[in-house]
C-alpha cells in the first residue's frame, strides 16, 4: 500500500490532502497572528485601504500593561519547569520499583494508575482548593507544582514503567556481580538507558503543565502570578466597551511561540512518548 | 582593621538610612485598593486623582481594574477571597452579591462609619439592597432601575395596567402601526428574572418571603404574572423573538422603530437620543404596569462599595468610598459618563436637570425600586425561575404547572443548602 | 524496597486523586454553603434529592455526552484520515506531521480567545464569508441550537492531531508483507484497510476512544472561556456545573455532590461501553 508506485494524478490529490491538512491545522493560527497585527479599526471595518489597515500597537499594549505579558510567559515556564523536575524525581524511582514488583501486585496497582490516567481531572478542583486554603498554598508557583506533578504522575508512571520492564534482566544482574548498591544501579547503569523515555516525559509533562487551567484558576489569584492560560482567560473580560480582539490576537500569537518551538524541536520525543504510552498504557 | 571598622559602621548607616526610608515610605501613604469593573475604573480616574491630591501622604489610593462582565468580576473576587488572601481592601458590588458575600463572613459592617443622616440624603431606591442581617455593608455608588419606555409618537399616555397594555399594544400592531407591540427580555438569563420581578409585584405578588425562607412562586398572584407575560407572547403582543432578546436585542428593535413599548435600564435613554435612532424625540419613560390597587416596581440593578473584612486599612479605605460616591463625584459621573446619581437633591439639580430632562422620571422609578430577594442563594433560585419562564414561553407548558415546579424546585434547593424549611 | 520506592510517587497520586472522592462523599451527605457559614451540617440525602430534580444538572449531562460522543467520533474519523495520509511516505512528511502537532500543544484557553474572535458576530471571518454570500447572520456564538456544534468544532481541531498521533504508532506497528500477501490474493486496497487495517489498528483506535471519551466528558476550560456555558446554558457542562456551584454560587455540598455524580456517570458510561463493545466481540483482541 506504501510503496505502490504513484501515477501523476494520485500525486497531486495528495498534494492537495495535505495542503488541506496544513490549512485546517495552522489556518486559525495564521489568521490570529494576521489579526495581531492589524489596527482596531481594520479589525471591524473592512473598507479601509490595504496600506492603513497594519499596525505594531497590540502587541505594545500587550507588554506595557501591568504586569507585562513577559511575566506569565515566566511563571508558565517557571511551573512547567519546576513541575517536570519534581515529576522525574518522582516517577523515576517509583517506576522502577513498579517494574520490579510481583505480577500479581503489578497488575492491579497498574490498573489503579491507568485509571488515575483516565480520569478528568477537572472534578477534582473542590477538593484541592480546600487544600490550598487549608495549607495555605494559594498564590504560590512553588506550591502550585505539588498537584501539577501528581497530576502528571500516572502518565509519568506508565510511560517509565514501561521503559524499565522493556531492559534486559541481564544488564541489572551483571551490574549487582560487580557489587554496585541500588542506587549506583540506578544512576549508573539504568538511568542512562531509559534517557529516552524519561526526555518524552519529561516534555509531556512540561506541556500539561503550562497549557493547565482549573487548577491554576483556583490557586492563583494574584494578577502578577497568573500562569498563561489563566492570565489568557482573564485578558478576556478586562477591556472597557469592547472586546480587544487585536491585543488578544497578539497575546496568543507570543503563547504559541514558545510551544511551536518546543513542538518543533522535540517533536520525536513527543510522538514516542504518546505513542509508548498507547502501545503499553 | 581600621578600614574594615569603617566599612562596617558605614554598612549600619546604609541599613538605618534605608530602614528609615522605608519605615516613613509605609508610614506616609497609606495603601487602599479597590476593585471594580473596567467601566468604573475608567469613570473614575478622575476622581482618583483628585483624591489622591487632597490626601497626599496620608492615603494613596490604587483602583483595580476589573473585568467587565458582572460575573466575570464577582468570580474573580470570590477566588481571591476563597484563598484567603484578598489582594483589595474594597469591592465594588452588584446588588444581588450582597447576601452572598455577607453571609459568607467576607465583609465588613458599615454601621460605624454612615449614620442614619448619611442615608436619609438617598433617594428611596439607593436605600435597597445595603443591609444583611441588620447591618449596612454596602454603600450605593449608582442607582439602577428597571423602566418602561413608551413612544410619544403612538399614544399620549403610557399604559398603566396590564389589560390597557395589551389593548394598546395589540392595537398598534392590528392597524400596522408598528411592527411590534411590547419588546422586554425573555431570554433564559437574569434580565429575565428582573422583568418577571416587575410584573410580580404589579400582580401583588412576592418572589419569597427571605425572612422564613418560604418560596411564593405558586400563589395566584405569581401564576397571573407568568400567565400575563405568555399571553403577551401568544396574542402577539410581543413578537416570539423576545424569548431570546437581551437588553441590546430590545434596544435594537426599539431604536429601530419596530416596537410601542420596551422594558430596559436607564443607559437605554442616552443611546435612544442618538443620531442614528428613528425615535429620537419621541421616548417616553415610565413604570411597568401594574393591576389597578397594586404598587407598580421597578427592578433594582445598582452597584456600590463595600469594605472587605479582611482589610488592614478599613479607615482610610471608608474614607476613599466617601470621597467616591460624595455628591460632586456624583454629578460629575452623571454630566460625563451618564451614570444615575443616588442623592435625592441631585434629581432637582438645575444643572443635572439641563443634561438629561428624563431625571423626575428617574426619581419616580427610583421611588418604586423592588429588591430581587436578599438571599445568598438568589443566583440559583434564580436559575430555576429563568429556566421554567423561558420554558413556559417556548413550550406549550401552562402557568400554573411552570409556577409549581419553580416552587417546588426553589423548596428543594434551598432544603439542600441548608435552609431550615 | 523496591515497593518503598515506589511509595512516595503512589502516595501522591493516592492523595491527589484519592482524597477527593472520599472528601465529596462525604460532603455530598451535608449542607455546605453561604447559609450554612461555610461549614458542613449534615443534611441526610437532601442534596441527591435535589439533584434527582435538577433539570440543569440532566442537561447539562445529556449536552456533556453529546458533545463528548460527537466531538470524539468526528476526531476519530479525521484522525484516521490524518494518520493514512501521514502514513504513506513522501517528502517534508516529518515536518508536515510536527506542524499538524501545534494545535494539540496549544493552551486551550488560549485557542478558545481565538475561536472567539474567529466566530465572532459580525466581525469575525466566518460571518464575515457568510454574509458576503448574501446569507443570514448565523450568531454563531449566541444561538442555542448553533454554538454548541461551535464547542465541538473547536474540540476537534484541538485533539485530533493527538488520536492521530496514536493511529500512526498503530499504522506502524502493521507489518509491511500483510499488505504484500493481501495484494497478491488479489485484494483492492480499500478491502485491505477493512481486512487488515482496521482489524489491527482496533486497540489502539479503542485506547484512544476510551481515553478521550473520558476527558471530553471532562470538558471545563474551553466551554468557560469560550461560551461561559451560555447561551441560555446550552453548552454547559457537567464540570463548569459544579464548578460555578462551587466557586460563584458558594454551595459546596451541591458542588460535591455534581461532580460525584459527574464521575459516577461517566464511569457507568465508560461500563456500559466496554459491554456492548464486548457483546459485539470486539474486544476480543485486547484480552491478551
Amino acid at each position: 500500500m506504501t510503496d505502490k508506485p504513484m501515477t501523476r494524478g494520485s500525486m497531486t490529490r495528495r498534494t492537495f490532502w495535505i495542503a488541506l491538512l496544513m490549512v485546517w491545522s495552522l489556518g486559525p493560527m495564521l489568521w490570529q497572528l494576521v489579526s495581531s497585527f492589524t489596527t482596531a479599526d481594520a479589525l471591524v471595518n473592512d473598507q479601509l485601504s490595504f496600506w492603513s489597515r497594519w499596525t505594531l500597537n497590540n502587541y505594545r499594549d500587550l507588554l506595557t500593561t501591568d504586569p507585562p505579558f513577559w511575566r506569565y510567559l515566566f511563571n508558565s515556564s517557571f511551573v512547567a519547569s519546576l513541575t517536570t523536575l519534581l515529576t522525574l524525581m518522582f516517577a523515576i524511582p517509583a517506576a522502577y520499583g513498579m517494574a520490579k514488583l510481583p505480577d500479581r501486585w503489578r497488575g492491579s496497582l497498574r490498573a489503579a494508575v491507568v485509571g488515575a490516567a483516565l480520569f478528568p481531572y477537572v472534578l477534582l478542583f473542590l477538593a484541592l482548593l480546600e487544600l490550598a486554603r487549608t495549607f495555605a498554598l494559594g498564590n504560590n508557583l512553588i506550591a502550585i507544582a505539588i498537584p501539577y506533578s501528581a497530576l502528571s504522575m500516572p502518565l509519568a508512571l506508565l510511560l517509565l514503567t514501561a521503559a524499565f520492564e522493556a531492559l534486559p534482566n541481564d544488564l541489572e544482574d551483571a551490574a549487582k556481580l560487580e557489587g554496585l548498591s541500588l542506587w549506583q544501579r540506578l544512576r549508573w547503569v539504568l538511568l542512562p538507558l531509559i534517557a529516552p523515555a524519561s526526555a518524552s516525559t519529561a516534555i509531556l509533562v512540561f506541556l500539561f503543565a503550562w497549557n493547565e487551567y482549573p487548577v491554576a484558576l483556583t490557586w492563583l489569584s494574584r494578577s502578577d502570578l497568573l500562569t498563561l492560560p489563566v492570565a489568557m482567560a482573564r485578558i478576556a473580560g478586562s477591556s472597557t466597551y469592547s472586546v480587544p480582539y487585536g491585543t488578544y490576537a497578539a497575546a496568543t500569537v507570543l503563547g504559541a511561540i514558545p510551544l511551536l518551538v518546543l513542538v518543533l524541536v522535540f517533536q520525536r520525543q513527543i510522538v514516542s512518548g504518546l505513542t509508548n504510552g498507547s502501545i503499553k498504557g | 582593621m581600621n578600614l574594615r571598622r569603617w566599612l562596617a559602621g558605614g554598612a549600619l548607616a546604609l541599613v538605618m538610612a534605608l530602614g528609615a526610608l522605608v519605615g516613613s515610605a509605609s508610614f506616609r501613604a497609606e495603601e487602599v485598593s479597590i476593585l471594580m469593573p473596567s467601566s468604573f475604573t475608567d469613570a473614575s480616574a478622575d476622581l482618583v486623582k483628585a483624591f489622591n491630591r487632597e490626601h497626599r501622604g496620608r492615603i494613596h489610593l490604587k483602583l483595580i481594574r476589573g473585568p467587565l462582565n458582572t460575573e466575570s468580576i464577582s468570580d474573580l473576587a470570590i477566588s481571591s477571597l476563597l484563598l484567603g488572601d484578598a489582594p483589595f481592601d474594597a469591592l465594588l458590588m452588584d446588588v444581588t452579591w450582597l447576601p452572598k458575600y455577607a453571609a459568607a463572613g467576607w465583609l465588613e459592617p458599615l454601621d460605624p462609619w454612615f449614620d442614619p443622616g448619611d442615608e436619609e440624603q438617598l433617594v428611596q431606591g439607593a436605600r435597597l439592597g445595603n443591609n444583611y442581617d441588620g447591618h449596612l455593608y454596602r454603600w450605593p455608588l449608582v442607582a439602577d432601575v428597571g423602566l418602561l419606555y413608551w413612544r410619544t409618537d403612538l399614544m399620549d399616555q403610557p399604559p398603566t395596567t396590564p389589560d390597557a397594555l395589551v389593548n394598546i399594544a395589540g392595537q398598534l400592531v392590528q392597524s400596522q402601526a408598528v411592527a411590534n407591540g411590547f419588546v422586554w427580555q425573555g431570554r433564559q438569563y437574569e434580565g429575565l428574572s428582573c422583568d418577571f420581578l416587575e410584573v410580580l409585584q404589579g400582580f401583588g405578588g412576592d418572589w419569597m418571603d427571605t425572612t422564613t425562607n418560604t418560596m411564593e412562586l405558586d400563589t395566584p398572584a405569581a401564576t397571573a404574572a407568568a400567565g400575563w407575560l405568555n399571553d403577551l407572547i401568544r396574542k402577539g403582543v410581543s413578537p416570539y423573538a423576545v424569548t431570546n432578546y437581551a437588553e441590546a436585542e430590545s434596544l435594537q428593535a426599539f431604536k429601530a422603530g419596530d416596537a410601542a413599548l420596551m422594558r430596559n435600564w436607564p443607559y437605554a435613554w442616552a443611546e435612544l437620543q442618538k443620531d442614528d435612532s428613528k425615535v429620537k424625540g419621541n421616548v417616553g419613560i415610565g413604570l411597568m404596569v401594574a393591576q389597578p390597587g397594586e404598587r407598580p416596581g421597578a427592578t433594582l440593578g445598582s452597584w456600590g462599595l463595600s469594605l472587605m473584612r479582611q482589610s488592614e486599612h478599613q479607615k482610610a479605605a471608608v474614607e476613599a468610598i466617601r470621597y467616591l460616591t460624595s455628591e460632586s463625584a456624583q454629578r460629575a459621573r452623571f454630566l460625563n459618563n451618564g451614570y444615575t446619581p443616588i442623592q435625592a437633591d441631585l434629581f432637582n439639580d438645575p444643572e443635572m436637570l439641563k443634561a438629561s430632562p428624563v431625571l423626575p422620571d428617574l426619581l419616580v422609578a427610583l421611588n418604586h425600586a423592588v429588591v430581587r430577594p436578599p438571599t445568598p442563594l438568589y443566583a440559583q433560585l434564580s436559575d430555576v425561575v429563568q429556566r421554567e419562564l423561558n420554558g413556559l414561553f417556548t413550550d406549550a407548558e401552562s402557568a400554573d404547572e411552570a409556577m409549581a415546579t419553580s416552587q417546588q424546585r426553589s423548596q428543594t434547593l434551598l432544603r439542600a443548602a441548608g435552609a431550615t424549611p | 524496597m523496591t515497593m518503598l520506592l515506589a511509595a512516595p510517587a503512589l502516595l501522591l497520586i493516592a492523595v491527589v486523586f484519592g482524597w477527593p472522592m472520599l472528601r465529596y462523599a462525604w460532603l455530598s451527605f451535608h449542607a455546605d454553603s453561604v447559609l450554612t457559614g461555610l461549614e458542613p451540617v449534615a443534611n441526610g440525602g437532601a442534596n441527591w434529592l435535589r439533584l434527582v430534580a435538577d433539570q440543569r444538572f440532566w442537561l447539562d449531562a445529556g449536552q456533556t455526552a453529546r458533545f463528548a460522543l460527537i466531538s470524539v467520533g468526528l476526531e476519530l474519523l479525521l484522525a484516521m484520515a490524518i494518520a493514512l495520509l501521514l502514513h504513506q511516505r513522501w517528502r517534508g512528511r516529518g515536518a508536515v506531521r510536527a506542524l499538524t502537532l501545534l494545535p494539540w500543544a496549544l493552551p486551550t484557553t488560549m485557542m478558545a480567545l481565538g475561536w472567539r474572535w474567529i466566530f465572532n458576530t459580525p466581525y469575525g471571518p466566518i460571518e464575515v464569508l457568510v454574509r458576503s454570500l448574501g446569507l443570514n447572520s448565523l450568531d454563531l456564538l449566541s444561538t442555542p441550537s448553533i454554538t454548541w456544534l461551535v464547542t465541538v468544532f473547536a474540540d476537534v481541531w484541538k485533539t485530533t492531531p493527538f488520536i492521530t498521533l496514536i493511529l500512526l504508532a498503530g499504522l506502524q506497528s502493521i507489518p509491511e508483507d500483510l499488505y504484500s500477501a493481501f495484494r497478491l490474493e488479489g485484494g483492492t486496497p480499500l478491502q485491505g484497510l477493512r481486512r487488515v487495517t482496521l482489524p489491527l489498528l482496533l486497540p489502539y483506535i479503542l485506547l484512544s476512544l476510551l481515553f478521550r471519551l473520558a476527558q471530553a466528558f471532562g470538558v471545563f476550560d474551553l466551554v468557560q472561556v469560550l461560551t461561559g456555558g451560555g447561551p441560555a446554558g446550552s453548552t454547559e457542562s457537567i464540570a463548569l456545573y459544579a464548578y460555578l456551584n462551587g466557586m460563584r454560587f458558594l454551595d459546596f455540598g451541591y458542588s460535591a455532590t455534581v461532580m460525584l455524580a459527574g464521575f459516577l456517570l461517566l464511569t457507568a458510561l465508560i461500563l456500559a461501553g466496554t459491554l456492548l463493545l464486548r457483546s459485539c466481540g470486539l474486544l476480543r483482541p485486547l484480552d491478551r
